[in-house]
């Protein structure tokens, strides 16, 4: 198993898409949680308490660990969709598959191993965006002559290993998008689609169409979000998050646990079982 | 100067030489390939293999020949575990096709190579040699063995086509198989790189490997294999070695006087059957009977003008069986 784990490993190190994307990820994940945030609070008319403007205590390090987690449930998942779609769905358009299976590993053995190097992946693009949003909060508290005080290392592990789950779930739903329709076009774009369209208007609706609450309490993205609010995250700054923005209904922190490893174990299960029954062409 | 794939080919012939043939696989089965009545059936309408019976000895190059769409791939995926058999069953160097066990033994080109293009051809080994546990010297060797140790740092996206399946066959070969399974090897490559290949591969049989060669190339069929195995719409439609395909072959002579020539032939050693046909005797005897036949005539006193072997080409025995199956 060592063996086919390196073998995945190697895959991912060497493929630049999953570089580039960790690149994008970070720029856009700093741009959107610090740098237009901090214009905006310096254009901004401080005393007039805009609700829409990000106050200054949300850009310092204080704040680090819940101020980063706003980005992950949706733009953060969007980017771990993608990179688990390109890692299932390209090798049937390349054809690698057939070539890997008829390897000494069973079909599940080097699912598990793709599974698990993808895993390791989805660490880094956690770690980076905290590393840089650290530098960038450090910064904002230098500019604005704020003394910087850290979170817990308790506060921030909590926070990383939230993050990391949310984009271990967007991730296993692109591994079964990947796989069901054996390739990367329309599992992209169903998964895109899927978490702008299905989730962002139905859980819209939620606060006028009583009927539908019950249905969003089981939306990745509500249990993704009340697992963030649980870490640290305002939900101020949730509500007002762009196009991913929620603003409830909220479940408690270990139902969102429970739910968001619920969905992993669904992708991951329905994916293995398609990838060992279905013909390999 | 003597290539890779050249030196290759003459270090196994000194191995077959040293060691000798085995008809039994390493497990003790006679045959390394069994199928029984294996078929593969898309919906109500599609039979892309249709009750396919074969078996292939170890030490064989077994030529698997057919035209496209024949199911000659088809046939490989599921000996490979690839795709799964709508009927029958098979059984590849004593396992069930795609058991890890079975695979351990087993090298693979099925169709076009198919490698992560992003990767050179080196790292592409290894992420197989990873998967298969085999250490990281093999790449190295099969690299050498295939002479694409120059462009082994290279992107697999920019190999030519004929690279490209070199690269398959390395693969195939990374765990020192005792079967290889390749699926049209020379596809692409130019003629000499088709030469190196066909006397690579004939030299992987008689190094004690067993061969199953899927190609719709007469000749090289012809040149390489040791027993082809003829598929059409899904079915085995002939079986055997070249020769037995071709039948037996068939002297025509002209002599004078024929009445005389048909006497002396008909009792000449290793003439079976004699008849006048066309002005002429066609007589049924092997090529080596010829000079005997030649000398009989002569030493009678009959002026024999023309004496030629004639047997049925590949080609014509393919055509004929392959017009058979559409009849049938």
């Amino acid at each position: 198993m060592s063996g086919s784990i390196a073998a995945e490993l190697l895959v991912l190190r060497k493929r630049r898409s999953m570089w580039i994307l960790l690149g994008i990820w970070t720029v856009l994940a700093t741009f959107f949680s610090y740098l237009l945030p901090y214009v905006e609070y310096r254009n901004g008319d401080i005393g007039a308490r805009d609700p829409d403007q990000t106050p200054l205590e949300q850009l310092l390090p204080e704040s680090l660990a819940g101020h980063l987690s706003v980005g992950f449930p949706f733009f953060g998942g969007v980017f771990a969709l993608m990179l688990g779609v390109l890692a299932l769905g390209s090798e049937y358009g390349w054809g690698t598959l057939r070539t890997v299976f008829v390897q000494r590993p069973g079909r599940l053995r080097v699912f598990a191993a793709k599974l698990v190097a993808l895993g390791v992946v989805l660490v880094p693009f956690v770690l980076s965006v905290f590393a840089v949003g650290a530098v960038a909060s450090y910064a904002i508290a230098w500019a604005e002559g704020v003394e910087a005080n850290w979170p817990s290392a308790w506060d921030i592990g909590r926070a990383l290993v939230a993050d990391w789950l949310i984009l271990a779930v967007w991730a296993a739903l692109g591994i079964a998008l990947g796989v069901l329709s054996r390739g990367t076009a329309l599992a992209i774009g169903v998964g895109i689609l899927y978490a702008l369209v299905v989730e962002g208007l139905v859980s819209a609706f939620a606060g006028e169409i009583g009927l539908l609450e019950p249905l969003v309490e089981l939306f990745l993205r509500a249990n993704a979000y009340s697992l963030v609010e649980s870490v640290g995250a305002s939900t101020a700054d949730v509500e007002n998050n762009g196009p991913g923005s929620f603003s409830g209904p909220w479940v408690g922190g270990e139902q969102a646990v429970v739910a968001l490893l619920g969905y992993i174990a669904v992708f991951l299960l329905l994916s293995g079982l398609l990838l060992r029954r279905r013909d390999v062409t | 100067m003597t290539s890779g794939l050249t030196r290759a080919a003459s270090e196994a012939e000194a191995a077959e030489r040293s060691r000798g043939r085995d008809d039994r696989d390493s497990a003790g089965a006679p045959f390394v390939i069994e199928t029984r009545e294996l078929g593969k059936r898309y919906g109500d309408a599609i039979v892309a293999v249709d009750r396919l019976t074969m078996r292939v000895r170890r030490g064989e190059v077994y030529g698997f020949l057919g035209p496209n769409g024949a199911g000659k791939t088809t046939t490989l995926r599921m000996l490979l575990g690839l795709i799964r058999p709508t009927r029958g069953a098979a059984l590849v160097v004593g396992a069930p096709p795609g058991a890890p066990e079975g695979l351990a033994r087993i090298g693979a080109l099925v169709e076009t190579p198919a490698f992560y293009p992003f990767l050179s051809g080196f790292d592409n080994l290894g992420v197989l040699a990873r998967h298969a546990d085999v250490p990281a010297k093999r790449i190295h060797a099969v690299l050498e063995e295939l002479e694409l140790t120059a462009r082994a740092g290279d992107r697999f996206g920019t190999y030519s086509l004929g690279m490209k399946q070199r690269l398959g066959v390395a693969a195939a070969l990374l765990k020192d198989p005792e079967l290889l399974i390749l699926d049209e090897p020379t596809n692409g490559m130019d003629a000499a790189g088709m030469a190196e290949m066909r006397i690579f591969i004939r030299s992987l049989g008689r190094s004690g490997r067993t061969v199953l060669l899927s190609s719709h190339l007469m000749n090289e069929v012809e040149q390489v294999c040791d027993r082809i195995g003829v598929i059409h719409k899904g079915r085995l439609v002939g079986e055997g070695t070249v020769d037995e395909l071709r039948g037996r072959a068939s002297l025509r002579v002209r002599a004078e006087p024929l009445e005389v020539a048909e006497r002396v032939a008909a009792v000449a050693p290793g003439a079976e059957q004699v008849a006048i046909v066309d002005d002429g005797l066609v007589i049924s005897a092997g090529p080596g009977a010829a000079a005997a036949i030649n000398r009989a005539l002569v030493e009678a006193g009959v002026a024999v003008s023309e004496l030629r072997l004639e047997q049925a080409s590949l080609e014509q025995v393919f055509l004929e069986l392959t017009q058979k199956g559409e009849e049938a």
